[in-house]
């Protein structure tokens, strides 16, 4: 049996989704009859062949539940090559022998896109649209009988996507993904009735992709093409992306929402059998090899309703997520060295932190930032990470950092924007994500080391040394724009404002439980801290040593109100402290591998040599992290722009609080580098060299003596210059021998390994003050000259034992 | 071999220990330790060496430490006068090793003469380490005209040279106490 048909279909229906409905208006449709001309084309086969050009528009496209809408504007499916047109489909169906039904597709360069989202009782406001592209070619076979029961379906699907994009627009700018192949392969889905609901298992779901590019456009006339149509020059872009993956999931819907009696409720479990993702920048990649883990989340609840300050949003509130994730190799670079491994486990679920509860929920709304223009979206997030180990292993050496926990809440605004400044704020070309009064902090309970069952101890601050406190919380605003393009062809441009206020940072930090609840961390606090620092024209560029970072300008001012030793509210302070930096064209490098072959506490480059010297021979293996470092500290050339440090003493209060500016200073001002002399006659000083550092990272054994007899913080006893030799069976999982033996120093405990070389040709400060409040500034040195430095460094941090 | 006292140290670490913070060496056991459980901190190990081969300057003044006609060391000079000269720490070299710097929070609610209790509060310790060995560390400390060496009508009058070579004994630890007005 031969039939053909060709459909002209713009189509409109009414379809009840669960508990909520779905409506499309207006609704219009048509149907042609193909000629004898078209159906010469097409050759006898059993089954049928339908040869359709579809357009489907529609004003508006709307989902009710609980009598709150969310609309999407000018939905759209036709051809990707112009904004009006139909998309050529070709459906072949058969009615196999075992009474399946298979549908063979091909779609020609199709476009699926809505303009704006929009929420009832939200004027002039909008999310902005989405569009996707794609030519498709595949199959779907759909046959009787689920998982479960008979009433069920199965089917089973593969196809190709190529031509596609994917794309975010607002306000006539866009970012997309470009040139997107995707291949796709789902057998043995089945659908069944559980419960009420609907429950779909996918035992199996194979593919790959690539994205040709990232592209950013920020002419309205572009849309959805690779090239501006103005110039006729290529998008600039962010980079490409490849992977495939290995999956198998279940979800589960039911009707009922959170708020009212629609809505929806989502439950998944999903396993990665394998991944692989790579980053691409002008043919430099950044790989996660190996990916493996899965996830789970529970009572995932969807609803038109309102977020906590009673805002009309799409809410998305979470009952729970669990997980762990492995990576088994991160490789950057032309050679593809690895830093290493990691693994991540994690619970997200209601919590609650200082005595504030905690849950997860995110309430997606239109308009982004005010000053953007109308469309963008606006996050009004709130997350509970209630537990999480992170560990990093490399070349076969682990640490965990255990406990780690977040929380926050506040909105985070995405928008697409162009470099231009609408009612004194300024945007800059790209993707920027705002945040405003975003009240978060995360904390790390400790350290272990091995395994997850080895003892929990301090160590923590081994962080400080990648720039990372061990607990931080902050009331956050600011905004972080990404930029297509690097320093050279593909990459980011990140021009960035940001401002913490009320700031509790810790230096050094004791657990948050050891135990026996939650209790109030000890340490070493930076509290009260005002932080200022803004970035312009900063690239990010994976080139063919690793990832590289120049930073154009950046200015900052950290504010510590107290420097505070104990409870982070109340433990006595150092006074107050501030660090202002001004840096043009500093650079930092990210590379894989760590020191490699190191003579520790010695000189030498062989092991005879080093040990000749006093030094311990170490073999640090390929992986670890090595991160270069350039600095240029330039002349002031304000009071925001400029190198300087202010301690503050003895301020006067009112209100229980200290009043800044009111006591007694001791101030570094104007802090800059030079290369030492106008050498290339320009009548100002070079400033190219900066202060270079090179800090290789690795975990590593190291070994760590007993400073005194008796029972040490853990109770366990040893004598002044034993070793630390870690003992799972142990009850502290570690103790001391006088003189290990070779087996035992292989379990000498583990800790970061530093090797870290700094250079600068001239530091100079401008003068050093004495302020008093009432005498004023009195010079006490008139000028300082550091010339000609290189410092090396072998460094081993461990936790105390 | 010379031996330096850990008074030596303490001179050192004068400019951190400024007012309004006070300081203190004591030797704290382990048994005192016992009962403070899960604090934070580090254990420090490794070694350090200024100029080991020299500096990034090449020009008329400095250069490799192979090359005997040029300084090799690090230059620190600064100007207490406006308009004046200027003091320098001149051909600053050496390699120092320790092991076993520790650096942690410490509650004081007792000792210390009966001060502890009345202090009842929390202290930065830094836990000395046994021994700091110290490799031909060098400097010299002279008067100069100029803050830079290749400076035009550069003079420099070498007052005293400084070498340190062996162990340093440094036991204990230092507290510091925040006890001032902030």
């Amino acid at each position: 049996m031969m039939m053909g048909f060709r459909w002209r279909f713009i189509s409109g229906s009414i379809v009840t989704l669960v508990s909520g409905v779905w409506a499309v208006m207006p609704v219009y449709a048509d149907l042609q009859q193909l000629d004898d001309a078209d159906l010469a084309g097409i050759s006898g086969q059993s089954g049928i062949t339908i040869d359709l050009d579809l357009e489907v528009g529609a004003k508006q496209l709307s989902y009710f539940e609980d009598g709150n809408g969310i609309h999407l504007e000018d939905f759209r499916i036709g051809t990707a090559d112009a904004a009006q047109g139909a998309a050529g489909h070709v459906i072949k169906i058969d009615v196999e022998d075992d009474a399946s039904l298979n549908l063979d597709f091909l779609v020609d360069n199709r476009r699926i896109e809505f303009q704006n989202v929009t929420l009832d009782g939200v004027a002039g406001r909008g999310m902005g649209g989405m569009f996707f592209d794609h030519s498709l070619d595949g199959y779907l076979r759909i046959s009787s009988g689920g998982a479960i029961s008979s009433a069920g379906t199965t089917f089973d699907t593969a196809f190709e996507v190529t031509n596609g994009r994917l794309g975010y627009r607002t306000n006539g700018n866009e970012v997309f993904l470009d040139d997107i192949t995707m291949s796709v392969e789902a057998l043995g889905i089945t659908l069944d009735e559980v419960g009420g609901g609907l429950e779909f298992k996918v035992p199996r779901l194979t593919g790959s992709y690539e994205v040709g590019a990232i592209r950013y456009s920020n002419n309205p006339s572009n849309h959805g093409n690779s090239v501006d149509v103005d110039s006729g020059r290529l998008l600039p872009s962010y980079g490409s992306l490849s992977g495939d993956y290995d999956l198998s999931t279940q979800l589960n819907i039911v009707g009922g929402g959170r708020d009212g009696t629609e809505g929806f409720r989502l439950d998944n479990d999903t396993v990665i059998n394998s991944a692989n993702f790579i980053y691409s920048d002008d043919g430099n990649s950044l790989r996660f090899r190996d990916i493996t883990g899965g996830y789970r989340f529970n009572d995932l609840r969807v609803d038109v309703t309102q977020d906590w300050q009673g805002r009309q949003a799409l809410g998305l509130t979470l009952g729970s997520l669990e997980g762990d994730l492995a990576i088994g190799g991160i490789e950057m670079g032309s050679d593809g060295d690895s830093i290493g491994q990691v693994n991540l486990d994690f619970v997200f679920e209601d919590h609650v932190y200082n005595g504030q509860a905690y849950s997860n929920a995110l309430y997606l709304q239109g308009g982004g930032h005010a000053d953007a223009g109308p469309q963008g979206l606006r996050l009004a997030a709130e997350w509970s990470l209630r537990d999480a180990d992170l560990a990093y292993t490399e070349d076969g050496n682990r640490v965990i950092f255990s406990g780690f926990q977040s929380w926050g809440r506040g909105d985070v605004t995405v928008n697409v924007t162009r470099d231009e400044v609408i009612n004194g704020t300024e945007f800059f070309d790209g993707l920027r994500i705002g945040f405003e009064d975003l009240k978060a902090g995360y904390r790390i309970n400790g350290l272990r080391v091995g395994d997850e069952d080895a003892p929990l101890q301090g160590g923590t601050e081994l962080l400080l040394a990648l720039g990372f406190y061990p607990s931080y919380e902050f009331d956050l605003d600011g905004h972080v724009t990404l930029g297509p393009g690097g320093a050279e062809g593909e990459g980011l441009t990140i021009n960035s404002d940001i401002r913490i206020r009320n700031g509790k940072a810790a230096i050094i930090a004791g657990p948050y439980d050891e135990g026996n609840g939650e209790q109030a961390q000890k340490g070493l606090w930076i509290s009260e801290l005002d932080y200022d620092a803004h970035v312009r024209d900063m690239t990010v560029d994976v080139t063919e040593d690793g990832l590289a970072i120049i930073k154009g300008e950046a200015w900052s001012t950290m504010d510590v109100g107290n420097l505070r030793v104990g409870d982070k509210q109340s433990g006595k302070s150092f006074g107050r402290f501030v660090l202002q930096k001004y840096e043009t064209g500093s650079s930092m490098t990210i590379k894989p591998g760590g020191a490699g072959a190191v003579c520790a506490g010695g000189m030498g480059s062989d092991p005879a040599a080093c040990s000749g010297s006093g030094g311990v021979w170490e073999e640090r293996g390929d992986e670890g992290v090595t991160i270069a470092l350039k600095q240029i500290f330039a002349k002031a050339v304000s009071e925001r722009r400029k190198n300087a440090f202010t301690w503050e003493t003895n301020r006067r209060t009112s209100g229980g609080a200290s009043v800044n500016g009111t006591g007694t200073q001791l101030v570094l001002n104007d802090i800059y580098t030079s290369d030492g002399g106008d050498f290339d006659g320009d009548g100002v000083d070079d400033n190219t060299f900066g202060i270079q550092t090179e800090l290789s990272v690795d975990v590593y054994q190291t070994r760590v003596v007993k400073k005194s007899d008796g029972p040490d913080a853990q109770g366990v006893v040893g004598s002044r210059g034993d070793e630390k030799i870690m003992d799972a069976s142990a009850a502290a999982g570690y103790r001391y021998v006088s003189s290990p033996s070779e087996t035992q120093l292989k379990d000498r405990p583990l800790g970061f390994a530093v090797q870290a070389r700094s250079r600068f040709k001239e530091l100079s400060i401008g003068n050093i003050d004495l302020v008093h409040p009432v005498g004023g500034a009195q010079t006490a040195v008139y000028g300082v000259k550091m010339q000609n430095v290189d410092i090396k460094a072998n460094l081993t941090a461990t936790p105390i034992p | 071999m010379r031996w330096i006292k850990p008074t030596f140290m303490a001179l050192g670490l004068a400019a951190f220990i400024a007012a309004p913070v006070s300081a203190e060496l004591d030797r704290l056991s382990d048994e005192d330790l016992s009962d403070v459980s899960g604090q934070g901190g580090i254990y420090l190990s490794g070694d350090i060496s200024i100029n080991e081969e020299g500096g990034p300057i090449d020009n008329s003044y400095f250069g490799r430490c192979d090359d005997g006609s040029k300084k090799c060391g690090a230059r620190f000079a600064n100007q207490l006068k406006e308009g004046g000269g200027w003091m320098v720490l001149d051909e600053i070299r050496g390699n120092f090793a320790f092991e076993g710097l520790t650096l942690r929070v410490r509650s004081v609610d007792s000792g210390f003469g009966g001060d502890g209790e009345e202090f009842n509060g929390d202290v930065l310790e830094v836990g000395l380490p046994n021994v700091v060995r110290y490799n031909d560390v060098r400097f010299k400390i002279a008067a100069s005209n100029q803050a830079r060496p290749t400076a035009p009508g550069f003079q420099q009058t070498d007052i005293f040279s400084v070498q340190m070579q062996g162990d340093v004994i440094m036991e204990g630890n230092m507290l510091v106490f925040p006890t001032g007005n902030p």
